[in-house]
């Protein structure tokens, strides 16, 4: 039991702007009252905020786990966390440990990750990177778009079959959604090429083109009502002109739920690398007028970081151009991955225009509730580095600071300079919180009303704004105090939502006899066991069709 | 590990055309290698199976594995960077000397053939072995193995994969990655992971006699281990866990029989492409599993005094409380 008095609450669900409120929580849940005698946290003069949530981040699995692998340099100049009584060791850095990971999540305020590219092969190992990651809730998607089994059955055109597949491979993940990267382009690559025309037959198949993948897969997840919709990353990623891919795509997810990943890499104008500029302006102006998608920004910002993704031949060509380490690791029937370790300067033109685009998108998208704080972590910047990012939303001045020493023909290339909005706490609060958590459909997350989890974050006010969002007062999760001024107080686990979709018994048949010729496991070994997943927390759709 | 394109045995097994084996034997290392993932198996886009498919044995020696090959490139022993590095000239088309290519014991027709076969490849994978990794270039060998498979995708679809040793080698390397970000070679004694292979492994630590305990645990270093590190064994309290009966057990203090995971005990296993496989017992076992051992063992130092470093935060309240 705990009441925390006299904080100045920013609830976005509720519309609650700064004013000041007691809250009460109770066996992990916030409540309407405590008992009078309950020990009193005193919040006087502080921000409270509900929980931060990750919509899209990479922390788990053999992605990552292959970055850190090729890593060492980086691991050397990176934080260390030396174990103590409470935390474990770890490192820091632009792919973190998983003790780590967990203490700098917490330590600046979020408390709800969502990774977001796993391939169904390698679940199990990434719900045992999960179970070492403490303190935060966790949830994982699957990565369904390049699955040679489900693009069969799109090829042949049988819907309903595929939407068993899908559900199948959901459950057998232990995940929580659908995750879709350049659909077609994986699987073309595992021949060496790509997939960048949304209507041309994807390579080795009939008729299924990845426009086809992307409008069935966002009805499969919609009819399986999902409680997030299809999460895409576009084709043609990075590609300097690829704002005509990006409209295209949501032209053809009319009439469905989709969330768009890192927005920022699919929002770029121009022909080739030299006249590369962006294309914000129209991606928001379309995106604006879409009320059923969502997306994150995937900021860009500079300095050293390492590149991970599903997205296969996108790497090889980032390796080719920089020249730098490359990994790739195609997995069997499901998907590839790629690791290329980048630095983004502020000097190069195209890091420049990325750098504004993921800016300008988040200032140029007017609704708070469908674009979240991202930097595809570690793809555009580290989360860790997101209260620089918080800075430059809330303060014009300092962007002008930023882009002012560009030159000119950067600024010719952008419209940032042009944006005068500054975002205000409660949309903070929105696109780091309530937001996320609302696409996510964790619907006890993100908020500070009754019956919402106990998940949140004191600021002392100050005028340095990264300074205030890298160092909160308090954390508390699930209704325990995790951080206080800076240092871990406690590391409780963190729990893992699933979601159980329904299925036809019939698919397992199918997939069994299927199975020996697209994989090298046996069927049986497939599934995650349940007793695998730390504290699950299942989800399904009630009959009502709402999840 | 500077990069590595590669893929899970699956793809080997449903797309590779052409598969090179280098300083390995698999026939009699991995003998299920060939029938599980490699050249026997038929599939989808390779429906003859071993027809569609050319194998290529790369080593210093005639080994088992020559009669599976298609063609066997002897290589002079100690050679084997240079081979990688004259291919890597050749596939770029760069001019290479009749010296280099005779010191390294081959034709110059030899590796024009094997060029022109890895680029008409639709998919080609490199296996290598410790007969590569654990020769004379040690890490640069693989590292420039790795490097030919990177850049033979300017023109077809190429990877590499290691061949990896016993036991779950694979799976203690993808644990220490996440928790530490090394994969082996760690020292915790700052309290922080540190890495340093030459310093901090195993037989670095265990010759240089830094250790005052050892814990053995799915491993028998007593078999293989130069003579100081095994006299340091022998001098310092060693405790092995192991179902059977080892050279490491003959020469520790106190050796707990525990159930083969596998057979007797539950737990994961990493397979060389990294993919977790689940174990199932089999049998029942009288001896606990190694997990039940060190979690008993974890319980009983938990009883002592913590005597780790107490966090500020952890002072002030006690300071507080005081
Ligand atoms: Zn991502």
């Amino acid at each position: 039991m705990l009441r925390i008095k006299g904080g100045r609450i920013y609830d976005p669900e509720r519309n609650i702007n700064g004013q000041v409120e007691d809250i009460c929580i109770q066996d992990g849940k916030i409540v309407a009252s405590v008992d009078e005698d309950a020990p009193t946290l005193d919040a006087t003069g502080l921000i409270v905020f509900p929980g931060g949530v990750d919509v899209h981040t990479h922390v788990a699995g053999g992605a990552i786990n292959f970055a850190r692998a090729m890593s060492p340099e980086d691991h050397r100049r990176a934080q260390a966390f030396i174990r103590t009584q409470t935390t474990r060791g770890g490192i820091g850095g632009y792919a973190p440990t998983t003790f780590a990971t967990g203490y700098l999540y917490a330590g600046m305020g979020w408390t709800t990750v969502n990774e977001a590219a796993v391939p169904v092969l390698s679940a199990r190992h990434t719900h045992e990177e999960l179970h070492d990651i403490p303190v935060l809730d966790k949830s994982l998607l699957v990565l369904m778009a390049n699955n040679e089994i489900l693009l069969d059955l799109l090829d042949t055109g049988e819907h309903e079959r595929a939407k068993d597949v899908v559900a199948w491979y959901l459950w057998a993940a232990k995940a929580y959604g659908v995750k879709a990267v350049n659909p077609g382009g994986v699987a073309a690559w595992k021949w060496g090429h790509d997939a960048k025309q949304l209507s041309t037959p994807i390579d080795g198949y009939q008729r299924v083109t990845p426009g086809d993948i992307i409008t069935h897969l966002a009805r499969i997840v919609d009819e399986l009502h999902l409680p997030h919709p299809m999460h895409l990353h576009c084709n043609n990623l990075g590609a300097p002109g690829n704002v005509a891919t990006t409209l295209e795509t949501m032209e053809r997810l009319e009439g469905h739920r989709a969330h768009l990943a890192h927005l920022q890499y699919h929002a770029y104008g121009g022909d080739d690398w030299d006249s590369m500029r962006s294309a914000a302006a129209q991606v928001a102006e379309y995106f604006n007028a879409s009320p059923h998608l969502t997306t994150d920004a995937g900021v860009v910002l500079f300095g050293d970081t390492v590149t991970i993704t599903a997205d296969g031949p996108w790497q090889h060509l980032l390796y080719k151009l920089t020249g730098r380490k490359w990994g790739n690791l195609d997995v069997e029937n499901e998907t590839g991955c790629g690791i290329v370790p980048y630095t983004y300067k502020r000097t190069n033109l195209v890091n420049a225009v990325q750098w504004a685009v993921g800016l300008e998108l988040l200032l140029l998208i007017d609704d708070p509730w469908r674009v979240f704080l991202t930097t595809d972590h570690p793809n555009g910047a580290c989360f860790w580095r997101y209260p620089e990012i918080l800075h430059l939303l809330m303060c014009r001045d300092f962007r002008r600071e930023c882009w002012n020493t560009f030159p000119d023909r950067i600024k010719q290339r952008i419209v940032l300079p042009e944006l005068d909005r500054e975002y205000t706490l409660l949309e903070i609060a929105t696109i780091i919180s309530a937001g996320p958590a609302k696409a996510l459909g964790l619907n006890t997350k993100g908020g500070l009303a009754p019956g919402k989890d106990a998940d949140l974050v004191l600021y002392s006010p100050n005028q340095d704004v990264a300074q205030m969002f890298s160092h909160p007062r308090y954390v508390i999760k699930a209704g325990q105090i995790v951080v206080e001024e800076g240092e871990i107080r406690s590391t409780p686990a963190g729990r893992e939502i699933i979601f159980q979709p329904g299925f036809s018994p019939d698919v397992e048949s199918y997939l069994r006899e299927r199975f020996e010729d697209c994989y090298t496991m046996s069927f049986e070994n497939y599934p995650v066991e349940m007793e695998r997943v730390e504290n699950p927390l299942i989800q399904s759709a009630d009959p009502s069709g709402q999840s | 590990m500077g990069g590595k394109v590669t893929c899970t045995l699956g793809e080997v097994k449903n797309r590779a055309d052409f598969i090179v084996y280098w300083g390995g034997n698999p026939a009699e290392c991995h003998p299920r290698h060939f029938t599980k993932y490699t050249i026997m198996q038929k599939s989808r886009f390779l429906p003859r199976g071993r027809k569609d498919r050319t194998m290529v044995l790369v080593d210093i020696r005639e080994t088992k594995s020559v009669k599976a090959a298609d063609i066997f490139l002897q290589v002079r022993p100690g050679k084997d960077f240079e081979l990688i590095t004259v291919l890597r000239a050749m596939i770029k088309d760069q001019p290479v000397d009749d010296s280099a290519i005779a010191e390294i014991g081959l034709q110059r027709s030899d590796l024009e053939d094997l060029v022109a076969r890895m680029k008409r490849a639709k998919f080609g994978v490199m296996f290598f072995g410790m007969g590569l990794s654990m020769t004379r270039g040690k890490h640069m060998n693989s590292a420039a193995l790795l490097t030919l498979a990177a850049e033979m995708n300017a023109f077809t679809k190429f990877v590499a994969m290691p061949m990896r040793g016993h036991g779950n080698v694979t799976g203690a390397d993808v644990v220490m990655r996440w928790q530490t970000g090394y994969p082996f070679g760690v020292s915790y004694h700052r309290g922080y992971p540190r890495y340093n292979p030459g310093e901090f492994s195993t037989v670095d630590v265990l010759v240089r006699g830094d250790t005052d305990c050892v814990f053995v645990l799915g491993a028998d270093p007593g078999a293989t281990m130069p003579q100081p590190a095994i006299e340091h064994l022998k001098r310092v309290p060693t405790i092995v866990l192991d179902p059977h009966v080892t050279h490491t057990s003959r020469l520790a203090n106190v050796h707990i029989t525990t159930a083969p995971a596998g057979i007797a005990a539950a737990g994961t296993a990493y397979r060389m492409d990294e993919i977790a496989l689940p174990l199932r017992p089999a049998i029942d076992s009288p001896y606990p599993s190694d997990f039940e051992v060190v979690r008993r063992i974890h319980e009983a130092i938990r009883q002592k005094p913590d005597w780790r470093v107490r966090s500020p935060w952890i002072e002030r309240q006690l300071d507080a409380a005081h």
